[in-house]
């Protein structure tokens, strides 16, 4: 599939999404809610459609979308009051949007909705409580304008011609009496089931594939419509009675509907042939229903006004030449229903789709996860035990257990694959917040997305919408300029955030990226020491002063700017996200423009280990963080003046660090093995061991859940023996190795 | 605040007028006690994994059926000294707060019940303890020291978020 097209199929999930939430929202404002958010949430929910529709060239849609969206702008921004506000209009109007989607995803001509149109327009136009009701209930309207056309027409033309007159409802053409044909009658029912219209079906093409000469008489029984207020025009509440006068069998006649009706929704009556009128006369529906409708009808149509043009919308030019005897009793139902062909579309669309993919709790997924984490630590455990067997017995148990081990691989992927997501899910928010944001702030901001389609694991993309919100809030707020103010310092007046997601060392690394001022660094430290978090006198690195950015008790509102009501601050981010396992950290350049790095786990649940010894301790590496391993004695080490080790590699010279020495592992080392890692920012460092113990699957385990973040480990986990080994994590070990074994700054330094 | 939440938990787990229901054990010639509600399990000594740069009294981690929980010493903890962990010492599986703790301590020895109106509140010398005792219970031999549990292990792992949270 094409990336565009993969992409369209995207957004058309995302509609689904985005219809389910409005409907929902419309609803519950229709049933009486009045709390903004439902309005904002609708509102974003067909903003949303018609940014991606846009985005897609769907413009019917588009153009729908917009008035819609306008309608709804006017709630939102209390221009037309909750209680007036037409719900019922705008929860149509919510179907019409579903259907233009779905016209949209099968690329088929999208039915152009005027009436629904011209009642949006009309929201916050007029005062809204006047009109309620015509713009409440256009397709309604239409609909009893051309049921009314057609009763009119009927009752008229029985009362001239008048061989019927006693049944003015009723078809009987004079031609049928005036020349009767060979063959017996036949009458057949047809009381179709109320989805009729749902499985597009109309009732003109059930009749039509009846012989048309041999069809005496049409008869529509309308009893069975309920009264105008709770009719819904989906359904079908038709009945109809077509006598025929044929030759053909009955197995025929019955075969002739084998592609539209059930067989409950049909019966076929040979008529005796002496008492056939009489039948058909017990067939008929009595007239005053009929006429009722049409009184109905026409005194709700008056209390509304002028009609709506009559049979505006019907799809087809009426089929009269083709069905000249029956063509009279179809036309309401075909006319009061353009919507139904693509919404039986969208029906049928949905049980497609269905049937590819399932909804699954994701409780259950992580059920399944930590079961397969449980099979995994077992099948390691397994592994050990079966060292001590005799060889002969060892060997096919070895051999089974590694088909095992293949399986519960196979088994983990599978349901790690279930759980991915890219992380589009939580980008797609940031364009809306970005744009919101430029028009509060008065800035001119060009959002760039990359990397949207990088897949993580749900819970941590569930994790990243805050994050996410603050950083760019951040970097908005904080970090871009005024459009005068990038005039006056030479750049673009229009700023860019760069948010770009990828993959790297085994986590997701996502960055937003500001060509803003950078961080006031000389505010932010007066800010520091006069909370005392920073020494009067203590010195610190610029880089070190733009971390303070992320200390307790100092948000970035209070330290940078004054604008309020921006809620927690980026040291709460910093904590959320180190609770995941992630870590946070800014580059900043003054006058160019503030970087913000977020790294998190791929996943919270398992991750391919090397594990490795120092002295009498076993660490995992995170196999993705490696690089390559090779021996410390064939390695020439040389030594800074400050006595940081380095070594070559691959021409660039880097550091060097002893495990044993940073994590202060127990009993005597004797490091053999230099591990090249590689960092978040994508150095390169050396990590010398004693030994590699092996490679494999290990499942994560928190070391936050019962204890709390243990600087150098991002987890911990379970070993075959059943021992616990942590996880090592490159970074948070360089920062434990820097700080010379104390706890890391800034926390230690700060939080004293 | 830790207190507090002790007494939250001694008022949910058990009505005022009944007796708390206490779990002793002993850490060299001294008897402490917990409410027994706190006590998850009582499981035999373990090795456990150490972790860089905790806390003395942080003895390290260990699996509790696929549960990653830090093992605190007692001993050190009241500033007694390293345990020399053997297979006749025991750890304290316990509740605090929202998380599992393990207690290393010498023996278990009884679980007794003791009227609310027995407990005592600690003297100034808690001090000395390092703020750990929540009250006394004086029983016909011995005196038995109350944990404040959530103190015990307050220098574990997250000290410094704590820190940084009451900053």
């Amino acid at each position: 599939m094409d990336p565009l097209a993969e992409l369209k199929q995207t957004f058309f999930q995302e509609c689904e999404e985005l219809l389910g939430a409005l409907e929902q929202k419309l609803q519950a404002l229709d049933e009486g809610s009045r709390d903004p958010e439902d309005v904002n949430a609708a509102f974003r929910a067909i903003h949303s459609i018609k940014g991606g529709a846009g985005a897609f060239g769907c413009t019917e849609l588009v153009s729908f979308a917009h008035v819609f969206e306008a309608s709804l702008d006017h709630l939102r921004s209390g221009r037309v009051a909750l209680d007036d506000a037409p719900f019922s209009l705008f929860l149509r109007c919510s179907d019409a949007v579903s259907d233009l989607v779905a016209a949209a995803r099968n690329d088929e001509p999208a039915q152009a909705r005027p009436d629904l149109l011209a009642a949006l327009e009309k929201v916050g136009q007029a005062k809204p409580d006047a009109p309620a009701a015509v713009s409440d209930e256009p397709p309604g309207i239409a609909a009893l304008g051309n049921l009314l056309a057609m009763v009119e027409a009927k009752t008229a033309a029985p009362a001239a011609s008048a061989p019927a007159a006693d049944d003015g409802w009723d078809d009987e053409p004079v031609a049928a009496v005036a020349a009767p044909r060979p063959g017996r009658e036949v009458c057949v029912r047809i009381n179709p089931d109320s989805d009729l219209f749902r499985r597009v079906i109309e009732p003109r093409v059930v009749i039509g594939s009846l012989p048309d000469e041999e069809i005496v008489s049409v008869a529509c029984d309308m009893s069975q419509v309920p009264a105008l207020e709770a009719l819904d025009v989906t359904d079908c509440h038709m009945r109809f009675s077509v006598l025929l006068r044929t030759e053909l069998p009955v197995e025929e006649i019955v075969a002739k509907f084998d592609f539209t009706l059930a067989n409950e929704e049909f019966e076929v009556e040979v008529m005796p042939a002496a008492a056939n009128d009489d039948g058909l006369d017990e067939i008929a529906p009595p007239p005053e229903v009929p006429q009722n409708v049409a009184a109905d009808l026409s005194a709700i149509l008056a209390r509304l006004g002028p009609p709506v043009a009559p049979l505006p919308a019907a799809p087809e030019p009426s089929p009269a030449a083709s069905l000249a005897p029956a063509a009279v009793a179809p036309p309401p139902v075909a006319a009061p229903r353009p919507a139904a062909k693509p919404a039986a579309n969208d029906a049928a669309a949905a049980r497609q789709r269905q049937a590819v993919s399932v909804r699954v709790d994701l409780d259950r997924i992580d059920r399944l996860m930590n079961l397969v984490g449980e099979i995994v630590i077992t099948q390691s455990m397994l592994v050990e035990c079966v060292r001590s067997l005799p060889y002969d017995v060892y060997a096919k148990t070895a051999e089974g257990i590694l088909t095992l081990s293949r399986q519960t691989r196979e088994l983990q992927d599978h349901v790690m694959a279930v759980r991915a997501q890219p992380v589009k899910a939580v980008f797609q928010r940031m364009p809306r917040l970005v744009r919101e944001l430029a028009q509060t702030l008065g800035k001119e901001v060009k959002l760039v997305l990359e990397g949207e389609n990088t897949e993580v694991d749900k819970t941590i993309i569930e994790e990243l919408a805050d994050p996410l919100t603050h950083m760019i809030r951040n970097s908005m707020d904080h970090g871009l300029e005024t459009p005068e103010e990038r005039i006056a310092a030479g750049k673009n007046p229009e700023g860019t955030i760069r948010l770009i997601a990828e993959h790297r060392a085994g986590r997701i690394v996502i960055s937003v990226t500001d060509d803003g001022r950078g961080i006031g660094r000389d505010r932010l430290l007066a800010k520091a020491r006069s909370r005392g978090l920073v020494g009067a006198d203590e010195r610190l690195a610029p880089e070190e002063i733009d971390q303070l950015i992320f200390a307790a008790g100092l948000s970035t509102a209070d330290a940078v700017s004054d604008i309020s009501g921006r809620g927690v601050g980026m040291d709460v981010v910093r904590r959320n996200v180190e609770s995941l396992g992630g870590r946070i950290s800014v580059d900043s350049e003054p006058g160019r423009g503030c970087k913000f790095t977020l790294a998190l786990p791929l996943t919270l649940a398992v991750l391919e280990g090397m594990v490795i010894r120092c002295g009498d301790d076993r660490y995992v590496i995170p196999i993705a963080s490696v690089i390559e391993t090779q021996h410390l004695a064939n390695t020439p080490i040389e030594r800074l003046t400050f006595g940081q080790e380095v070594l070559r590699w691959r021409g660039e010279v880097t550091p060097l660090y002893r495990l044993g020495a940073v994590m202060g592992s127990s009993g005597t080392r004797d490091e053999n093995i230099i591990i090249i890692a590689e960092t978040e920012r994508g150095g390169n460092v050396g990590i010398a061991v004693d030994e590699i113990v092996g490679q494999q699957q290990v499942v994560v385990k928190s070391l936050e859940a019962n204890y709390g973040t243990v600087n150098g480990a991002s987890a911990a986990t379970i070993l075959g023996d059943g021992l616990v080994a942590l996880i090592l994590d490159v970074d948070s070990m360089l920062r434990l190795a820097a700080a010379g074994g104390r706890p890391t700054a800034p926390e230690l330094k700060l939080a004293g | 605040m830790t207190l507090q939440l002790g007494e939250k938990h001694f008022t949910s787990a058990q009505p005022e007028s009944a007796a708390r229901r206490i779990v002793t054990f002993r850490v060299g010639d001294r008897t402490f006690g917990i409410d027994v509600g706190m006590v998850r399990e009582i499981k035999g000594w373990q090795a456990t994994t150490p972790l860089p740069h905790a806390a003395p009294h942080v003895r390290g981690v260990l699996n509790l059926r696929g549960v990653i929980l830090a093992v605190y010493d007692l001993r050190t903890a009241i500033g007694l000294g390293v345990t020399d962990a053997t297979a006749t010492h025991v750890i304290v599986v316990v509740d605090v707060e929202d998380k599992t703790a393990g207690l290393l301590v010498d023996s278990v020895s009884d679980i007794v019940d003791v009227p609310v109106s027995a407990v005592r509140p600690a003297p100034d010398l808690e001090r000395d303890e390092h703020g750990l005792i929540e009250g006394l219970v004086l029983l016909d031999t011995d005196i038995v020291a109350l944990l404040d549990l959530a103190a015990v292990i307050k220098d574990g792992g997250d000290a410094q978020a704590r820190q940084a949270r009451a900053n």
